[in-house]
């Protein structure tokens, strides 16, 4: 099995963020704010820390509107995608999974700044609340 | 199976569940259908996968590249699922877990996120 890194060499190299090429412009939908789905709160794009908001920083939920690549617009899906769990990048950064509640497409985004906290860490304790799975999975440690 | 008369050949139980792959990451041939019968996807010892199905347009794909386990997922039933990406395409599959996956590294995944916080968490211990 390969080596992994060492945590400190990998704390180092900072992933810089993906170069925004999408069309916001070209593609005719609006690169500003928009409404939430969920929550309706109107929501504006410029976010602390990313430059890739996605979804609403009160209910986390997004909108499946982009196809295969980040940004691309070019999914006639248009469904709800709830925050189904938190990953950890190897560089320590949080991403959330979204789930397309109309057709099971999963995406992942960064958090932003001004994410609920309190949101994302019942989303970080989820797999712990249920008793049964996780005591199971400690036992058998 | 090709006998529809033969009441023994016909039941889909019946049939010889074998089948190996080999574990893109650790190299270990795991057999294709799990001890309960249910067909894995990943390997139980290291949890990773391969990218063989399309699951934005169906069908297969022809990526065929290693995906990693990066997120714990919960069922609504609070069964765990395994969301993989691939390390290739960054396409992203969910898969229930098998009851003889390796559970330290679920472990390990489900509980990283509080690891790494981002911020203090120390402000919700009040809540």
């Amino acid at each position: 099995m390969p080596r992994r890194k060492l945590p400190r060499e990998r704390n180092r190299l900072r992933r810089p963020q993906r170069h925004k090429d999408v069309l916001h412009t070209q593609g005719g939908h609006r690169g500003n704010a928009f409404r939430c789905v969920g929550c309706r709160l109107e929501v504006s794009p410029d976010a602390p820390g990313t430059a890739h908001r996605n979804h609403c920083p009160t209910c986390l939920t997004s909108l499946h509107v982009d196809h295969r690549v980040p940004g691309d617009r070019a999914s006639g899906c248009r469904g709800r995608m709830e925050a189904l769990s938190l990953s950890v990048r190897q560089d320590g950064e949080w991403m959330i999974i979204h789930h397309c509640l109309s057709c099971g497409e999963l995406s992942a985004n960064r958090i932003a700044g001004d994410d609920n906290a309190l949101a994302l860490v019942r989303l970080a304790v989820r797999p712990l609340r249920d008793t049964t799975m996780a005591s199971r999975t400690l036992l058998t440690l | 199976m090709s006998n529809p008369n033969n009441p023994r050949s016909s039941s889909h139980q019946h049939t010889l569940k074998v089948g190996t792959f080999t574990c893109a990451w650790c190299g270990l041939t795991v057999s294709t259908f799990a001890a309960d019968g249910t067909r894995r996807n990943h390997c139980p010892s290291c949890l990773h996968s391969q990218h063989v199905t399309d699951h934005v347009e169906g069908g297969t794909s022809e990526c065929r590249a290693r995906m990693t386990p990066i997120a714990i997922a919960v069922l609504r039933t609070g069964d765990w699922m395994v969301i993989h990406r691939c390390v290739r395409c960054d396409e992203l599959t969910s898969n229930p877990v098998c009851t003889d996956d390796n559970q330290l590294i679920l472990m390990r995944i489900a509980v990283r996120p509080l690891a790494q916080a981002p911020f203090p968490l120390e402000a919700f211990g009040t809540l």
